[in-house]
């Protein structure tokens, strides 16, 4: 998670030149490795989740998925998701438009705090939020009086998952915002236009590829976090448990198949980012590629 | 549109980058703000066009004060060091943002524009590149295409900063003679950035020489090549050859062994400065202050011969230009030797001489 690598437009013509002269045995040994780890550490487990799903058959595997309380756990996740993903969105954009098209104090230490959650572990992520909205925290007496839940509630499963994901847009896109300078702004504010048609004509299609991308691994992060959610989720059945959590009670409870089918469909969600994400890079590529033809 | 630059100062943290800079811009001229990098001549164009806002100081157009008017409300035309073209924009919506973004008053309808961008891509030589992206175009194109988008907005007062520095040598002379041309035609008021004397000397009506935040000198090219008030604008404006040597009256004595004669009582050190093309060179020593000097190199690509010349007194290296013709009558061979002298040598007093 915290070792991947930016979108990059343009260079990718250079790197997809192949060494010359290279041995062909050391290129055979370094795919084979590759490949081989890739097969032990990744494909085995992912089938041997769908083996386990499948094992009861068809209809254990319909009754898993379609039980009460798996329906709300996925929708549960699903909202969750769909909170916190545009939160942090806007979030991203804020963040690295400040950081990257103005001067100011402080710049670095917002840029540090971006990183926190990356370097934070989730469960104290969690934790956090508990002492601050628990019973006894820090605000526990206001809220109670006002009779708000936030822990063991959905609330604070928003909160955990929007801290936990954070720094995803806005890392995406300060090193795309930080390249592409503030030039294209300062011309659209000489031709006339003011600060909103400048952003929306501007820079937001010169980053909707990175924007995207940083959606999408937001998205991911937000339906599988299971850390910081399951400290401030209170587990209760049907109605705080997003789909990690029931995966890991249904485990807890000998249901084996059952915690596979609900593990095939998270699964599945995941092979789906990662489809759609090659599909954006490539596009992103194609864009940058069309313009570059004739250079 | 006549913009005057009064008393404006710009600081960045610790350094200044304008020192309290007047300019007064009559409608129609061509300013060229000429000057090394870190003179402050593109952090100037950047607060006329009100994307920098200076500390102290104002800006005015037409008389009216507009320092603290929004960028988008100027009316300049700015065109960039690196043409901040719109990337994902194809020639045709580049050039025709400015008009696009109009509110809607003001904005012309769809037809009207297409025409508008039609002439200006004519004007630019550029109808066949309207569907082409700017990465698809050439640095010169590019340039041409961040002119025409500038122009669209039909600017009052039309920036550009280090227009042709990106640009292979023959595009970069041809744009110039263009943007002259253009100048004219338009009868707007333009002010470049360059640190291109040539280039300056070339298009301006009137060269603003910058140093450190501080305007050295300004006026017309043949003011200050001709009669540079500094041995910076000396130095800026083109090649030079330095004689060190002591004042006395009426002019630079340079000579080695006379300057360290006893002639006098302490005679001032001074510095001469002299064109290559104002040092002569002579088989024979024809008296006045000639130097004895051996050919050290000879250029002779082109119309003009450089000549590399060493001192003999005291081993400095000096440079000499003359036509092929003039060369060809003196014959001169590579370590021979020569008299020299300069044809005419500005001598600066140093600041702290006082009578």
């Amino acid at each position: 998670m915290a070792g991947h690598v930016p979108m990059t437009y343009g260079e990718t013509s250079v790197s997809r030149k192949t060494v010359k002269g290279g041995s062909p045995l050391i290129k055979w040994a370094a795919i084979s490795a590759a490949l081989g780890f890739l097969l032990l550490f990744l494909v085995l487990p992912l089938m041997a989740i769908f083996v386990q799903a499948f094992e009861k058959g068809l209809a254990a595997y319909a009754a898993a998925v379609s039980d009460k309380d798996a329906l709300s756990a996925i929708k549960l996740t699903l909202i969750v998701a769909a909170i916190s993903v545009p939160l942090n969105a806007f979030f991203g954009i804020a963040a690295a438009w400040a950081i990257t098209k103005f001067h100011f104090r402080g710049k670095n230490l917002l840029m540090t705090i971006i990183d926190l959650p990356f370097a934070v572990s989730p469960v104290i992520a969690g934790l956090i939020f508990v002492l601050m909205f628990s019973s006894h925290g820090l605000f526990g007496d206001f809220l109670f009086r006002h009779d708000l839940k936030i822990i063991f509630a959905l609330p604070g499963i928003v909160l955990a998952t929007i801290f936990v994901t954070l720094p995803f847009t806005a890392r995406e896109l300060i090193p795309l915002m930080q390249s592409q300078g503030s030039a294209e702004e300062e011309a659209s504010m000489t031709l006339g236009a003011g600060g909103f048609q400048t952003f929306w004509r501007i820079t937001l299609p010169n980053i909707k590829w990175g924007l995207l991308y940083g959606i999408i691994l937001c998205n991911a992060r937000a339906i599988g976090e299971f850390g910081a959610v399951s400290v401030v989720s209170g587990h209760i059945r049907g109605m705080t448990n997003t789909m990690p959590l029931h995966i890991e009670i249904l485990y807890n409870e000998y249901q084996f198949s059952a915690a596979f089918a609900v593990a095939s469909l998270m699964s599945l969600l995941a092979i789906a980012t990662l489809v759609i994400k090659s599909l954006l890079e490539r596009a992103g590529k194609e864009q940058a590629g069309i313009k570059e033809l004739k250079e | 549109m006549s913009i005057q630059i009064k008393n404006v100062s710009k600081r960045f943290g610790q350094f200044t980058a304008l020192d309290q800079i007047d300019i007064n811009v009559d409608t129609g001229e061509l300013i060229a703000l000429l000057g090394p990098s870190g003179s402050g001549k593109t952090s100037l164009l950047r607060i006329i066009a009100g994307l920098e806002a200076p500390d102290h100081g104002s800006i005015l157009f037409h008389g009216e004060n507009i320092t603290s008017v929004n960028p988008k409300e100027r009316g300049v035309g700015f065109v960039f060091q690196h043409y901040a073209l719109f990337r994902h924009m194809t020639v045709f919506d580049n050039v025709a943002y400015g008009l696009k973004v109009r509110p809607r008053k003001t904005r012309p309808g769809k037809q009207e524009i297409k025409e508008k961008v039609k002439e200006l891509l004519e004007l630019v030589k550029l109808e066949a590149f309207a569907g082409r992206y700017p990465s698809q175009l050439s640095g010169g194109q590019r340039q041409r295409v961040a002119l025409a988008r500038a122009l669209a907005v039909e600017p009052r007062v039309l920036l550009l900063d280090e227009p042709f520095g990106a640009l292979d040598a023959k595009v970069r002379k041809e744009l110039r003679r263009w943007l002259r041309k253009l100048h004219d035609e338009f009868n707007i008021t333009s002010i470049f950035v360059t640190h291109d004397q040539e280039e300056a000397l070339d298009v301006a009506d009137r060269i603003v020489v910058m140093n450190q935040g501080k305007i050295e000198q300004q006026g017309s090219p043949e003011e200050v090549y001709e009669h540079p008030v500094s041995p910076f604008v000396y130095d800026f404006l083109g090649n030079f050859n330095l004689f060190h040597g002591r004042l006395k009256e009426g002019g630079l004595d340079y000579g080695q062994e006379q300057a360290e004669g006893e002639r006098g009582s302490e005679p001032l050190k001074a510095v001469g400065y002299a064109r290559p093309h104002d040092i002569t060179i002579h088989r024979e020593d024809i008296g006045g202050e000639c130097i004895k000097a051996v050919v050290h190199y000879i250029h002779r690509v082109g119309p003009v011969v450089r000549i590399e010349l060493k001192r003999i007194d005291t081993g400095e290296f000096l440079e000499s230009e003359m036509m092929k013709e003039v060369f060809k009558e003196l014959k001169l061979d590579a370590g021979e030797q020569v008299y020299i002298k300069p044809r005419e040598l500005k001598v600066f007093i140093p600041e702290d001489y006082s009578i």
